[in-house]
């Protein structure tokens, strides 16, 4: 049984009070890296995170959050984390600063600071990282046609976080990659989920005939039709998303 | 020289630096690459000044609001020591001068103080009537109590100068503001400009009152040569705070504890009675 304290109860009830009133907070929220357990007592809401971020991926809640206002998230959707690192193309990515911007920005510790090396990050604890990466197989290209692999290609911790190849299973007949998340060393940056094509704007693309799709993604247009019709309706988009660690 | 055009520099400073902070470390080019493989991008520009006057960090210095270094340490209740060294600045600062922040830096302070100049240029001499009392203390109490219950900040999500300064780097960083700083800051600056002088200043701001009450021992105040005073009672029609300096140094029971220090009864006194003094 899970005890809770009266300060937490108070506390969750606070929060339920007001995402009540507000509508809430529809998707799950994603803290910037180095969120502590009790970020939301240390934040002061400054907004020194959002302006360290060198790719301005933390972005804040408004009024409708409740007792969230004003507080950091990243929607990996709009922008993902980028690691603070300088994307330079084939294995050069190059940090942008000793450390973390936002948890070097942060006052309060409610970031912690994190050195920006890959062995730093890979060896991150789990409480720390903004979440992991699920894959959803049944809807993705890479597993269903052998034709895609974008996540794994721009995954900043690439060959660690994100495998091209499940470590411990055989699959028959498997050409192309075969992206597998390995949730030991995913921190949750949002990267996959951002550059996955089977995402709601592909999808919907037929039914409103306005919408322009680029180059890239009209080669997966046909193929994104296809794995989301299989999977019926309801199936969450897009094939690979950053949840929560529990 | 005029205090208030020493201030009015200040104040300039601090509105300056709050719009070119956000402005040099905003993005210009749309993160939004093509999502190709391998992608490479433009360098970032990286940026080593943040925040505003709720907190604010220099090249690795940090300065932080001593009240939003409270409500930090009350509701998480961990003694974080780059935070604690953080605010010990203003803290001295407040100690020693009073709460020079309000009328010296506070972007929010000089936004009413403009407004209250408009408003006298454009359509109303009138003086206004002071309506509200003091609550600033208990809106203070009401709020660390929450702060406290619920664990979590309340009044730095309501600072209204830190709200200034969010709204404007929500502004230049994202392009948009949030409804629920834009609402608040609304609401005051009409009430402000219609009903009565400085409200928020004097009867709502939390943060002015906790500094008010870090400062009541301060050693610059502003003193009186009482031989030189005529009783004209200018300094007192300038005030905002609606204090009465034209008893100073007569009435023992003189109250100057709500003083910020603005010198605005001084830069008024026909007669030079009125002065900064340490007191000893």
């Amino acid at each position: 049984m899970v005890r809770l304290s009266r300060r937490n109860f108070m506390k969750s009830l606070f929060l339920i009070g007001f995402a009540g009133i507000g509508g809430g907070v529809r998707r799950p929220v994603i803290r910037p890296p180095g969120a502590t357990r009790d970020f939301l007592a240390r934040c002061i809401r400054c907004g020194r995170c959002g302006e360290a971020c060198p790719y301005d991926s933390i972005r804040f809640f408004d009024i409708a959050a409740g007792a969230l206002f004003a507080t950091p998230y990243i929607d990996p959707l709009q922008t993902p984390c980028y690691l603070c690192l300088k994307r330079t193309g084939e294995g050069k990515d190059e940090p942008l600063g000793e450390y973390l911007l936002c948890g070097e920005a942060c006052p309060t510790g409610a970031l912690t600071r994190i050195r920006n090396t890959r062995e730093t990050l890979l060896s991150l604890p789990d409480e720390l990282k903004m979440g992991v990466s699920v894959l959803n197989r049944d809807i993705c290209l890479a597993w269903q046609y052998d034709s895609c692999g974008e996540c794994y290609y721009n995954c900043p911790l690439r060959d660690d976080a994100m495998l091209d190849y499940p470590p411990s299973e055989v699959i028959e007949g498997a050409v192309g990659i075969r992206p597998y998340v390995n949730e030991k060393h995913c921190v949750g940056c949002g990267m996959c989920n951002y550059v996955c094509p089977v995402n709601e704007k592909i999808a919907s693309a037929t039914l409103e005939p306005g919408r322009k799709l680029t180059y890239f993604e009209e080669r997966y247009a046909a193929m994104v039709r296809n794995v989301i019709g299989r999977a019926g309706p309801g199936v969450e988009l897009p094939a690979v998303r950053v949840v929560k660690r529990v | 020289m005029k205090a208030e055009h020493a201030r009015r520099v200040f104040q300039l400073l601090v509105l300056g630096v709050l719009i070119a902070v956000p402005l040099y470390s905003q993005n210009p080019i749309e993160w939004a690459p093509s999502r190709i493989a391998l992608g490479e991008l433009p360098t970032p520009r990286v940026s080593r000044v943040w925040g505003d006057t709720w907190s604010f960090s220099f090249y690795g210095v940090s300065i932080t609001h001593p009240l939003a270094a409270l409500e930090a340490v009350l509701a998480s209740r961990v003694l974080y020591l780059p935070l604690i060294l953080s605010a010990l600045l203003p803290l001295l600062v407040t100690l020693l001068m009073g709460r020079v922040f309000c009328s010296w830096l506070c972007p929010a302070g000089f936004l009413l103080e403009l407004t209250q100049r408009l408003r006298g240029r454009l359509w109303m001499r009138r003086r206004l009537v002071l309506i509200a009392g003091d609550h600033r203390y208990q809106l203070l109490v009401f709020s660390l109590l929450l702060t406290l219950l619920f664990a979590t900040p309340v009044v730095s999500a309501f600072d209204l100068p830190h709200v200034v300064g969010r709204e404007l780097f929500y502004l230049l960083t994202y392009g948009t503001l949030s409804t629920g700083g834009l609402l608040l800051l609304a609401g005051v600056l009409t009430v402000d400009t219609l009903a009565a002088r400085r409200v928020w200043c004097r009867s709502l701001c939390p943060a002015g009152g906790f500094l008010s009450a870090l400062g009541a021992k301060r050693l610059l105040r502003i003193g009186k040569k009482v031989e030189r005073c005529i009783f004209c009672g200018e300094c007192n029609r300038v005030c905002p705070y609606g204090l009465r300096p034209v008893e100073l140094g007569i009435d023992k029971d003189y109250n100057d504890k709500d003083c910020d220090n603005c010198g605005l009864c001084r830069d008024a006194c026909p007669s030079g009675a009125l002065y900064y003094r340490i007191r000893r």
